[in-house]
Formats: C-alpha cells, structure tokens, sequence
C-alpha cells in the first residue's frame, strides 16, 4: 500500500486548463473520493494518477517514488474503468490473469490469486464464461477481480457504478468498500454521485472548475463546508440560499432578507466573519429545518417563524419536501408527512442549522475549525 | 405466351386460335424470307466505305449490313445461328472456316465462287478443302518486310541481317519480330519447307525442318541481332523511333506507321534464308466472302459474295481502301509499291490451316519456341514437349458412356428427397401450413425465378457440362455423354506422371501457394497500414487513405497490364529501376526476365495482386478498430501491456472477428483470381504460373473449346471452395457449441 501525493498539479489540453494547480494528500489504505460536477477535472486527475495522461506541470508521489513521469505499467496500480473495459476475447478468468501473465507470475500463483479474488466477489462458477455472456453487476465484478488479483498499490476507480441500476449500485457499492476494507488497500475514486462519495469515503475532495474547493472527512464537509460551492454539491436536495443582510439584533445577529425574513443565529463559530450591514448569502439545507413552534426554544430563530409559501409539496411517506418561496428565493424544506401540508398555504419554519457565505467569493464565514 | 380471356364464347376461342395458328404457319415466314439480304462484317474506317460503296452498286436486291467488332463477329455467328437469326453472308478471316464448319454456321459458296482461275493459288487453297470450297477470297495478308531506308538497304538474305549485329548505331536492333510468336516464327519456319499441320491434323512443327528454323531464330537472339520478347506494341515503337533497321510484320503495321513523319521506310518482300536456299515464307490468311448454311440456299446471297469477290469491287477497294486483292487478274497500280510488295509476298505465302486443329497448336508452339529462344531447351526437347501437349490436347474424346449409372444415382436422390418430403408432409398439418404461407411466397417469387434463371441455372447447366464432351449447343453431332471421364482425366493427369507441370496436382499445389501467400500479405499489409493510419496523430490521414484505396479503385485488369509492363525486361519500369541504380552506384546488376523463371513470375503474380488485394483488407481493417473501445487499451496499458503486448494480445485478437469473413472471402476471391494470373504472367514460363481457373479458361478457349474438360475443372473448383466454407463454417459452429456446453454445465452446477 502506498500513500498519494499530489502537489500543485496543473493539466492543460491545448488552450483548455483542465487542472489548475491541484494538490491532494491520500494517507496509505485510506479510500479517498474525488467529487465534482462533470468538467471539474476528476476523471482527468484519476487519468493523470493512472499514466493515461502526462502532466504539464506539478508532480505525483507514490510514497516517496516521483511517479509523475513514469508509464501506468511502472506505476503498479489497478483501475476499474466506467465501462469496466474487459477484454472481450478472454474469460473471466484470463481477464483476472492477464496482467499477471505479462508480469510472468508462476501460472500456480495465478490460479491461487484468481481463485481468491473470485471467491471474493462470487465469481467462482463464471469463470469460464466470456464478458458479453455476464450480466452488468457481473462484469463490474470482474473489472474488480481483474484490479484485487493484482495486489497493486494503488486502486484507482472512474465511476465504477454509473453504468449500473440503481439498486445494484448501492449493492456494489457496499462490496467495493467491503474489499477495500478487507485489501486494505489505498484507493482513489472518482464519482459526481454525493451518496457514493459521502457512504465510501475516508476522505473526499470536491473539485470544481479544476481546483480542489474543500478536502477531509465526508460528514466533516457536509456539516462544515467551506464554500457556497460545496455546500450546494453536497446533499440531496441542495442546500437552499436567500440573500440576506447582517445586522446586529441586541448581543446576537441577526439576518434580514425580503418578506420580512428575519433570522437570528447564534454568532458561536462565525465570531470573525460578521460584519453589520454586510450582504451575505444564507443557507439552510432542506433537512435542517422544522415547523416553528411558540412553545419550543431555538438557536436561531426569533420569536416568530419565517414564512414559506408552499407551491407544491411531494409527499414520501414518511417525509414530505415542501416547495416554494422563502425570503425571495426559491425553498425546500423537509417536513414530518404528519403535517400535512397543502399547496397555497403559508408555513412558519424554524431553522436548526444555518450556514452563511460571502456573497462575492463564495466562501463560508464560518471561523475555521 | 397466347392466353385467352376466361369468358370468351367458345366459338370465339376456336377462331382466334385459328388465326394464330395461320399466322405462325403461313405468313410469320414468308415475312422473314422477304427480309433483305443480310450482311455481317468487321470493317471500319476506309474499308467499310468500299463495302459500302461495292454494295451501292450490286444489281440484285436489297442488302442490310451490320458492323461488329471483330472479336464479337465469332461468337455473334454462333449464337445467332442457334436461333436462325444470323446474317446470309459474312466477312471473315478464312483460318475460322474450320470452326465454322464444326459448328454448322457456314455453307458451301457453290456458284458464288468463279474459278480458281480468277484468284492467286495460296488463297484458292485457303478457302478449298477436301469438301469443297467454303469461302471466297477476297483480300490476303501476311506478312512482309519493312525497311528503315536510313540504317539498311535490301539484305542480300536473311541471314545478312544478322551479320549487321554490331554494325548499326548503339541500341539499334538489325531486325525486330515477334520472336516468341509462331506467327512471325513462320515464315522461316516456312523456307525450310515446314508446315505448321500435317495429314489428319498431326502436329508437324517438329523435325529438321522445325529445329532449323529455331537454331536459326535463337542464333540471332543469342548474339543481341533480335530482342527476345517484342509484341506488335514494342516492334511498332522501335521502329518508328529508328531503333530498328528492319521489322517483319503486315500491312497493319504500314496502317500504324503513317503518324510517322521522319521515318524514310519502304517495303519489301521477304528475303531468302541462305541456310534454305529458300525464300521466307509468311502465314497468308484470307479475308473471304462466307455464306452462312441460310445464305448458301438463297441465290441473291451467292450473287452478293461473287459480287464482293468481283473486279470492279476489288477496284473499289484498292482505290478506297487501299486492300490488296485475292484476284489473280487485277492489276495493281503503279503509284502503289506497298500493295505491289504484298501481293508479291501472297504468292509465296502459305495459308494458315484452316482446320480447328489448329487452335490447338499456338499455345504450346509459342511456348516452344519461347523455351528455345530463351536458351531453356534445346530445340528437339521442347518441340517433344509441345507435341506432346498438343497431342493430350487432341486425343479422341473419351467413350461414350451409358447414363445409366448416372440417372439410376440422381433418380435416386430424388426418390430420397421425395420421400423426405412426404415424410414431412405427413407430419402434422402440412397443407394447412402451405395454405397459410402461399400468400408469403407470393413475395418471395420474383427473386427465387430471378436467382434461379440467373445463378442456378447456369450453375446447373455448367457443373452438368463436365459430364460431356463435345459441342453442347449449336451442332450437337459430336456431343456425348461421357460420365466421370473428364474428371478422371483431370484427377489421374491424363495419364501421365501425377506431379508433371500442367497436372492437376502441380497446378493445384502452385494454386494453394498462390493463395496463401496472397492472403498473408494482404492481411500483414492491410492491418499494417490501417494500424498506422489509425494513429490519432498522424496528419493528412484523409490524404493517405484516399491514396491506398486507388489500387482498388483502379479496374483489376488495367493495373494488371500496368504490372506486366513494368516486368518487362526490356523496357519495363523493373528494368529502368535496376539500370538506373546502376547508374548511381555502379551496381553490376542484370535485368530481370521475370517471366523466365517460375520464382519470378510467380514474384511478379503475387507483387500485382498484393497490391490489388490489400486496400480491401485495409478498409476492413480501419472499419474494425473503431470497433476496439479506447479503454479496453488504456486497461491493458494499466495490466502492464507495452505497445506490442496490446497490439498482439488485446488489439488484434479483438479485430479478428471483424476480419475473419473478409479473410475468407479474400481466399476464395483469390484462389480464383483468373485476370491477373492470365494478364501478368499469362502462365509464363511454361504454364507453370497458371493456377485452377486460368488451366480450366484456357481448355475451354485455346485448347479446341474443351468444354466438358472445362467445365470438369470448374466443378473441381467449386467443390473445393465449397468444402473449404462448410468446413469453416463446422469449424466455428463447433467452437459455438463447446461455448455453449460449457454456459449448459455452469448453469447445471
């Protein structure tokens, strides 16, 4: 197992800048995910981590050893392709070979090493099978036995699950972390699926536009994060935002938008970035909400409730997302179905979380942590 | 066909029948006979003016002319004669009559001849046989001798002009022919007394008097007086470029020669040959007036022939024309010296025989004497060989055979297939099923009448050949059924040693060479190229490829002549290269006579076919990468996989699928290739070049039309091929089915 080191890397195709100046830290055996909306540069990163790509400058550590210039096959590391790109020639069981074949591992070894892989992943009876006669859960399997029998290094995945159903995506996805676990490998994954980065990561990177916008644990990210960027990326539905005003409401703040919006928070974790009078951007995640009581106590809301015009409301069962209008922008909020909700009504929220961002830069005012 | 509506009244029908029925008896033929004599004929230019004009002034009746080419003219008369739909009278060289006699399609002239009195000896001779007289003469040619006025005088002989080797300027040649042609050969052949058929159609170029006359030919080759591998094409060109002091050729030539401004040439009749004490003496063939089996009857055609045989046309055409004519009492103008030279020349001329035989005699006689002027033989080897093959050529078709035999195993087969059927039928609703599915054949109808006329009948007809010997169609007489001997013949090599050039065996053996080093070079060049072309990098690549699919895009017979003619050892591209990296280097390097040698003949066969060959593989080839998604490559790069690895272990394993039908395809095509092997090589040297198709082509068409022999060849062909994809197709199916056991047994366990 190896660490990953990457220092201010930049990769231009022709006039494109692609990557700007990335620099990530991937401890050994740790699952690291690199996330981001499509263009932002991942898979290329991923790519330029393989050898598929040569840098235009920076570099890449494997451990110590400057891998940045040298061939993938010098790299000794394994990646399972979006397509899982088998080789539709071979079986299943010469495709988990073949690299060890052009290592000219001892043929005994290689069978042991298949046989362990494919008991793994429960692809002991298909082993003679060809690629096109599996099933797609099948084939992401075996691109997977094909990287486990090589023990590399490193494991690189490029969005191994997209290509898949939705229940047997989060199925793999358990499996990969399973074999991670149990490799105990270092593996680097490339996703613009949240719930992928947030559920396998030790580590997550949300890149966008070529930059890395905030780096450490997933739950970290999520409750902290550090630009309007990655707090709208992270979560399903997205954070909302309202634009608002700081003022100063007594000892504490307080922040007003339109329609009468008044919000007041506890400054606690924002002491440096508030400012009276500054236009920020407030944000609230849908989950982070409830129906303002009278009688219940809240850290950020005053005595009164701030409205929501609900145009349409989709009922889950257990959960309800009520749409509409909140402080002049567009609002979801996650509600108890028990509420019951209707269209046109006018409801009162309380909010147990709220983030606040420079409206200019886009970065949270939240002190560091 | 005649049909009648359904509801007519009976009466009705009987008279419409009637009348049809009078039509058809009475009047349909009274309407043909009125028909105008008819006229076929092979003129162009000067001559067919004086056709026309001899024809504007023929007393008797009205006459209608057809211009064919000349190669059309023989096999038009064939078939039109079939159906009676020929012309009365036809103009053609006399040396055909004895095809024509075989086939039926000419008629005794009788009173359309006016005498041997009226015309010069050899041509009295050229259109009279045993029978009688079958045509009449009207204008001979043969061969003369042409001198270029500023390099030589009239030769005291033959020889003489041997002895002007070295004695001329630097690269001209004292005499050019058509060395290896028997035509050209003849006319020495012809002062020692030879002649080409003996009684019976015995072959007789051989013997003193044969190996004389090529002691004498390979003599002046030999000391550089002669080149040795000159056509018309070549003996033209040097010639009018003054690279020739004399050429022995005919009155075409002269024809050729008039864009020639500076060249000062007269012409003259043949010299003695010294060692003969004889003069030369050409081949003479006679262009005559034939009437065909119809025309003979009808005495307005009679009258025409004589009329084109006649004075006052012979007149005509000299003025016109400018034809030499087979009369005895015209006399030639004075202003006109050439016509003069070859009326002289005809006089001495011998009339190429006129027996079908004689088909049989140029091939192997040219391969002769190619031998000997090449050195490759002595003179009396290779004329044995060439009897020899003459002789497997003519010797009587085999027994008839009874039919029995055949009939009982086909009346078998049918029975089997018959009772198949029926027990088919039995089973379950089988007339219901044919009820339900009428309406789909309705849809499928015109095609199986259009590949059945088109592709199963001929196939039919043409595998059902081999079983005869003889004229299928046309004059049957000589028809027999002859069962498996053809293929007898063939498998057993006529008799002879099983592993002799021209055998079945050897030719098959060169046949699968052929092939296969055609495919392997096709295959290595085409993925070769596409690979490169396929490089994401390389620039002009739209250029590039436009470029290597020109030599497919080029007709297959033009870039074989082009081939040929860079081969040619004289004047080749191959020859230039090789002088001209002389030049530079001072390399001491011999031209090449590729067709000399098996090995380079073969070399230039398989170079020509290369190159037509591997743009379609290249097509193929670029059509199947983009099949070969990027990041299967870009996986085996990260497996570890240098360029090679994944060229030979992921690249071309997964093009082959894609490849494999064009492979096969491309083995078929090229077992068969007939027009590059019969255009470059032409079987050079010695038919040991040819392979199955252009052995089969040539029984059929310069071995006196052995169609049965042919068309035996052919079967054997096809069942080769087709074995070869039954087998090929079992092969995959068996890999299919393991495939498919091993998926059963996985779903088992």
């Amino acid at each position: 197992m190896a660490s990953v080191t990457v220092r201010d890397l930049h990769k231009k195709f022709g006039e494109t800048h692609i990557l700007k100046g990335v620099s990530i830290e991937v401890p050994r055996g740790k699952f690291a995910v690199l996330v981001g909306p499509s263009g932002c540069g991942k898979s290329t990163l991923l790519r330029l981590l393989a050898g598929l790509e040569e840098a235009t400058a920076g570099t890449i550590h494997f451990d110590d050893r400057d891998v940045t210039s040298l061939a993938p096959r010098e790299r000794d590391i394994a990646m399972v392709f979006q397509s899982y790109a088998l080789y539709p020639h071979l079986s299943v069981r010469e495709n988990m070979a073949f690299g060890l074949k052009l290592r000219k591992t001892e043929p005994a070894e290689i069978e042991r090493r298949v046989k362990q892989a494919s008991a793994m992943l429960g692809l002991d009876h298909l082993l003679d099978r060809l690629p096109k006669q599996l099933s797609g859960g099948q084939r992401q399997r075996v691109a997977m036995g094909r990287a486990i029998v090589r023990r590399p290094s490193l494991f690189l995945f490029d969005e191994p699950l997209s290509n898949l159903d939705a229940a047997l995506r989060s199925q793999v996805r358990v499996e990969i972390r399973k074999v991670h676990d149990e490799l105990e490998a270092t593996s680097v994954y490339v996703t613009h699926d949240q719930v992928e980065a947030m559920t396998l990561a030790d580590v997550i990177f949300v890149l966008n536009k070529g930059v890395v916008e905030q780096a450490g644990h997933p739950l970290d990210v999520y409750a902290r994060p550090a630009t309007r960027f990655v707090a709208s990326f992270l979560g399903s539905p997205s954070m909302n935002f309202i634009d608002v005003e700081l003022a100063r409401d007594g000892g504490g703040w307080v922040a007003a938008g339109k329609d009468e919006l008044r919000v007041t928070f506890d400054a606690k974790g924002f002491e440096k970035g508030l400012v009276a009078g500054k236009q920020v951007t407030l944000g609230v995640r849908p989950h982070e909400v409830e129906l303002f009581s009278k009688s219940a106590t809240y850290r950020t809301t005053n005595e009164r409730g701030a409205p929501l015009t609900v145009s349409i409301v989709e009922a889950l069962g257990t959960e309800s997302f009520a749409h509409g209008k909140l402080g002049g922008a567009s609002f979801v909020a996650r509600l108890d179905a028990a509420a019951q909700i209707k269209k046109g009504e006018t409801v009162e929220l309380a909010f147990k979380t709220v983030h606040l961002f420079d409206r200019e830069t886009g970065q949270s005012l939240r002190d560091e942590a | 066909m005649l049909s009648v509506p359904r509801n007519t009244p009976f009466i009705k029908k009987v008279w419409l029948w009637a009348v049809t029925f009078f039509i058809a008896t009475f009047v349909y033929p009274t309407l043909v006979y009125a028909n105008p004599i008819r006229l076929w004929h092979a003129y162009r230019g000067d001559e067919e003016k004086a056709l026309l004009e001899i024809i504007k002034t023929f007393p008797g009746g009205k006459i209608e002319t057809l211009a064919l080419p000349a190669d059309a003219l023989d096999s038009k008369l064939a078939s039109a004669s079939l159906v009676g739909e020929g012309p009365d009278v036809f103009i053609a060289e006399h040396h055909h009559l004895g095809e024509y006699k075989a086939r039926s399609i000419v008629g005794k002239v009788g009173d359309a001849f006016e005498g041997e009195g009226a015309f010069i000896v050899p041509a009295v001779r050229a259109v009279t046989d045993g029978d009688g007289v079958w045509g009449v003469p009207l204008s001979p040619k043969c061969m003369a001798l042409f001198v270029n006025d500023d390099l030589a005088k009239t030769p005291a002989d033959f020889e003489a002009i041997g002895e002007l080797t070295g004695k001329l300027p630097q690269g001209v040649f004292p005499l050019v022919y058509e060395a290896r042609n028997l035509y050209a050969h003849a006319p020495i052949f012809g002062a020692f007394g030879g002649e080409l058929l003996g009684k019976n159609d015995q072959w007789s170029f051989i013997g003193t008097e044969a190996e004389t006359s090529l002691n004498l030919a390979r003599t002046f080759i030999a000391k550089g007086a002669v080149p040795d591998d000159a056509n018309y094409n070549i003996l033209k060109e040097l010639f009018k470029a003054g690279k020739a002091a004399f050429v022995i050729s005919g009155p075409w030539l002269a024809a050729d020669l008039s864009d020639a401004k500076d060249l000062r040439y007269h012409i003259e009749v043949l010299p003695n040959i010294r060692g003969a004490g004889q003069p030369m003496r050409p081949l003479l063939t006679v262009e005559s007036a034939m009437l065909t089996k119809q025309g003979a009857e009808k005495p307005e055609a009679r009258a025409l022939a004589k009329w084109l045989a006649s004075r006052e046309a012979a007149q005509v055409r000299a003025r016109l024309a400018k034809t030499l004519t087979a009369r005895s009492d015209v006399s030639i103008a004075d202003g006109d010296p050439m016509l003069r030279v070859f009326s002289e020349q005809a006089k001495v001329a011998i009339p190429m025989p006129a027996s079908r035989a004689m088909q049989a005699v140029w091939d192997p006689a040219n391969r002769a004497i190619s031998k000997v002027i090449r050195g490759e033989a002595p003179p009396d080897v290779a004329l044995a060989e060439a009897k020899r093959r003459y002789d497997t050529v003519r010797r009587p078709p085999p027994d008839a055979a009874s039919p029995t035999p055949f009939l009982i195993v086909i009346g078998g087969i049918l029975l089997v297939l018959v009772l198949y059927w029926v027990r088919g039928a039995k089973k379950g609703d089988f007339t219901g099923e044919v009820k339900r599915s009428l309406p789909a054949y309705a849809y499928v109808i015109h095609s199986v009448v259009a590949v059945g006329l088109l592709v199963i009948a001929p196939l039919t007809v043409g595998a059902a050949t081999a079983f005869f010997s003889g004229n299928l169609f046309g004059d049957t007489s000589s028809r027999r059924f002859v069962g498996l001997a053809n293929f007898i013949d063939i498998l057993t090599a006529q008799g002879g040693a099983l592993l002799t050039t021209g055998s079945f065996y050897v030719v098959l053996l060169v046949t699968l060479l052929w092939t296969f080093l055609n495919l392997f070079f096709h295959v290595t060049i085409g993925v070769s190229l596409a690979l490169l072309l396929s490089k994401p990098a390389l620039k002009l690549k739209a250029f590039y490829r436009v470029l290597l699919i020109v030599p497919w895009a080029v007709p297959s017979y033009i870039t074989a002549l082009v081939w040929k003619g860079m081969f040619d050892r004289q004047f080749g591209a191959v020859t230039g290269l090789i002088l001209g990296l002389n030049d530079l280097f001072g390399f001491h390097m011999e031209p090449i006579s590729w067709f000399a040698r098996f090995s380079t003949a073969f070399t230039a066969n398989v170079s020509t076919n290369v190159w037509l060959g591997f743009p379609v593989m290249m097509v193929v080839t670029l059509g199947a990468l983009t099949a070969v998604p990027q990041d299967v490559l870009e996986a085996a790069e990260v497996d570890g996989a240098t360029r090679w690895q994944r060229l030979w272990r992921v690249t071309l394993p997964m093009i082959r699928p894609t490849l494999a039908p064009s492979v096969t395809l491309g083995g078929i095509w090229t077992f068969n290739m007939f027009n590059v092997v019969f255009l470059v090589s032409g079987g050079d040297p010695d038919g040991t070049t040819d392979i199955l198709v252009s052995e089969a082509y040539r029984w059929a068409f310069t071995r006196e039309a052995k169609y049965g022999y042919a068309a035996a060849y052919s079967v054997l062909i096809f069942l080769m091929l087709f074995g070869f994809t039954r087998w090929d197709e079992w092969r995959k199916k068996r890999a299919d089915d393991r495939d498919r056991a091993v998926r059963a047994k996985e779903a088992a366990a």
